[in-house]
């Protein structure tokens, strides 16, 4: 994709700045539906309609939200700290755009294809955090303060758990580079992680061949157990409902973000969609086949139109990237939200323990198959 | 100037100009977030030395660790909502009279050094790997013991943070 | 140790039952009323804006007396003998006539206490409840059907008529005091010439 865009444009210089802003392209989009999800969905949940007068059934909502934003006065608190209060939201922004370059969006679009893949995006999330921290400190304000605090608190204890899951995938595909993962579950619905990994031998894209047979089903259970663990723990990273005690609106107003009005919300909201967006884009990823479609080809492959397969395979990631956000909003309008110490006794007391069970029956298990 | 020229400035400039605001500024709170910017600019030279898990490395133990843990400190320690978080100027003749030895010895040291320097830098695609099967390998001892040694300060940690109220840990 | 182990399927369990009732709820009837475009359907005795049927009205007073908040303001005139101001619907003979009848809407409490007083039952609640206005002044009805030339020429007839009848009546008044005094002049006479005659009965009244 690279190589096509540089014939389009002519130049380097311009083709990696595109390069760079697709994901951006996408973020924008798909935090506008996202937004209309969160309303619409919540609303039907509840047996109301949501948003019904802004284009038909109210799609255009989200488009008239970002107007209003626009157009609303940036308040700069007279007892902030001014400089930290208009760095913070960059900060945040930047550190959930930055995990998008590992990505793979489709066999043919990967921003950086690094053998780091999920080191990477676990790395570049704690910059979000210290923009997290910016924020409530600058805000001068205590319950953006105690906001902060608990979000600081929580990403970084669930950070644990979260990244020992995605271990477990790790340990058993031998590699970090996340192309590599979702080519380890090519060929149909059954080789996903989630339903015990490839059940043939695979080559990677590395060139590495990967030895499996049936009998990986035993992993299914444990993968299956993986998948829950790092779902709950992406949820309380992303400090969505019942982790969301950093936000809580009844105690805290909103936490980090209390003082923040106008676009530099907007990057603060950008931000939090567009960590939802990575974390159920991580799951597919690792658990549920990423880019691979559930019948193990393409319609572009069987028809024989080469352009087709990647839109394809873009078109299979986000919708599973779309299904896991609608998991979370779906999750939202469920369930009541955890105190402080349940969720710490949750994070330490149950998926620590758990996390580092199943790494070492699946280390064991992969020893010795 | 090639790209990666450009992009090597621009860190260094960055993680140079970070620091110096680490080591004048009064207010710590500002320290610890410039500290940010010089470990982000540390990582950006390690990427274009082609050291991709170190400088991923770096930002995970320090962004993600060491600075967390320096803001916490700093924000639980003194009052959180007071922006007047300074520091002072104390003891500065033993001061100087030490960092003088410190930057006399590192100055004496590099200009003694036998650098190896090399035109280009060879083409390495990914360290991982390597440094993944080192660690196993050769290095495994090392691995091991530094391994122990963070388990032990934990312990250790936990220990220290644990309530000493003896009715409490008979309940 | 079981308790750990419980508590865990039994979490998983439950959440996942939860699910199950918000999903179901996505796809029942929303309850949600479109309202400019839906209107619920109000119940018979909904007391919202007030309405007066001026045809009706007497110009009592009544509904102005009982408002709690006092935002009806009622002017009268009395009707002259040769106006003929007509008859209400249920029979009443109106004998005022009424420049000013305004209800400030904007100070309504919608208690209702207005309604039952009025003896014609002209004053009523409707069950229309959208009358914002831009301006605070829009929400003050004037149900005055008079224009303010008619008020105006009619106030100056009532002025005339009363100025009329007042001369009329400090003439009749005058007529009496007069007459009074004649008589009283007369019985004095009267006594005098029969007290010289009769003597005095004492029982007759002392006028």
């Amino acid at each position: 994709m690279e190589s096509l865009l540089t014939s389009i444009l002519g130049t380097n210089l311009l083709t990696t700045v595109i390069y760079c802003a697709l994901p951006l392209v996408f973020v924008l989009t798909y935090a506008l539906i996202a937004v209309l999800g969160e309303v619409k969905i919540s609303a039907w949940m509840q047996d109301r309609l949501g948003p019904m007068r802004t284009g038909p059934w109210g799609i255009i909502q989200p488009l008239a939200d970002v107007l209003k934003l626009l157009q609303k006065e940036d308040i700069t608190p007279s007892a902030s700290d001014k400089f930290l209060f208009n760095l913070a939201p960059f900060v945040t922004f930047m550190g959930s755009y930055a995990a998008f370059a590992a990505v793979p969006f489709s066999s043919q679009y990967i921003g950086a294809s690094l053998d780091l893949g999920i080191f990477y995006v676990f790395a570049v999330g704690s910059i979000g955090v210290v923009g997290l921290m910016m924020a409530g400190w600058s805000s001068n304000n205590k319950y953006s303060m105690y906001g902060a605090m608990r979000s600081v608190a929580q990403i970084v204890s669930y950070e644990v758990p979260a990244a020992m899951a995605l271990m477990i995938i790790v340990i058993y595909t031998g590699t970090l580079n996340l192309q590599d993962i979702i080519v380890a579950q090519g060929g149909g619905i059954w080789n996903w992680f989630v339903f015990g990994g490839p059940k043939a031998d695979v080559v990677l894209a590395s060139g590495r061949e990967l030895q499996a047979s049936w009998a990986n089903l035993v992993f299914l259970p444990l993968f299956l157990a993986t998948f829950v663990m790092y779902y709950v723990s992406a949820l309380a990273e992303t400090n969505r409902t019942p982790f969301d005690i950093p936000e809580a609106e009844s105690e805290l107003v909103s936490g980090y973000h209390t003082e923040y009005s106008g676009m530099k919300f907007a990057m603060f909201f950008m931000a939090e969609y567009a960590n939802m967006f990575l974390v159920s884009v991580v799951a597919s990823i690792a658990f549920f086949g990423g880019w691979q479609s559930p019948y193990g080809t393409t319609i572009g492959a069987l028809v024989g139109v080469p352009w087709l397969s990647p839109v394809e395979e873009f078109l299979w990631l986000a919708f599973k990237g779309f299904f896991f956000v609608f998991v979370m909003i779906w999750l939202r309008w469920t369930l009541p939200r955890l105190r402080v110490d349940q969720l710490m006794y949750m994070c330490w007391k149950v998926l620590i323990p758990f996390s580092f069970g199943i790494a070492l029956v699946v280390g064991f298990l992969v020893m010795i198959m | 100037m090639s790209y990666t020229d450009a992009f090597f400035y621009f860190f260094a400039a960055l993680t140079v100009g970070s620091a110096l605001v680490v080591t004048f500024s009064r207010s710590v709170i500002y320290a610890a977030f410039a500290l940010l910017f010089t470990f982000l600019g540390v990582a950006g030279l390690y990427v274009l030395l082609q050291a991709d898990f170190l400088a991923v490395a770096q930002i995970m133990v320090y962004v993600g660790g060491i600075l967390i843990l320096l803001l916490f400190g700093v924000m639980l320690t003194t009052r959180v909502t007071n922006a007047e978080i300074t520091t002072g100027t104390v003891q500065g003749l033993p001061a100087t009279v030490v960092v003088g030895i410190l930057l006399g010895t590192l100055i004496l040291l590099v200009s003694r050094a036998t650098w190896n320097v090399q035109e280009s830098l060879p083409d390495v695609t990914g360290t991982t790997t390597e440094i993944g099967e080192r660690l196993l390998t050769t290095f495994l001892l090392p691995f091991e013991i530094a391994g122990i040694l963070l388990l032990v300060a934990i312990m250790g940690a936990a220990m220290i943070a644990r309530s000493t109220d003896k009715t409490k840990e008979a309940a | 140790m079981s308790g750990y182990f419980t508590d865990i399927k039994d979490g998983i369990w439950t959440v996942l039952v939860g699910m199950t009732i918000t999903w179901k709820h996505m796809f029942v009837k929303k309850v949600t009323i479109q309202y400019p475009d839906v209107k619920r359907e109000l119940p018979d005795r909904v007391r919202n804006r007030l309405y007066v049927n001026m045809d009706d009205c007497i110009g009592c007073d009544q509904c102005a007396k009982a408002c709690p908040v006092n935002c009806i303001t009622i002017e009268t005139l009395k009707a002259l003998p040769t106006d003929d101001l007509g008859s209400t619907s249920t029979g009443n003979k109106k004998r005022l006539w009424m420049p000013v009848f305004d209800i400030d809407i904007a100070k309504c409490c919608y208690c209702g206490l207005c309604v039952f007083p009025c003896p014609t039952e002209c004053i009523e609640m409707t069950d229309v409840f959208e009358f914002s206005e831009y301006h605070r002044k829009d929400l003050v009805y004037h149900f005055g059907t008079m224009t303010p030339e008619e008020i105006t020429v009619k106030r100056a007839e009532v002025e005339e008529y009363q100025r009329e009848q007042d001369a009329k009546k400090a003439a009749a008044a005058a007529a009496a005091a007069a007459a009074k005094k004649a008589e009283a002049d007369a019985a004095a006479a009267a006594k005098a010439s029969e007290a010289a005659n009769i003597p005095p009965d004492t029982t007759a009244p002392v006028s």
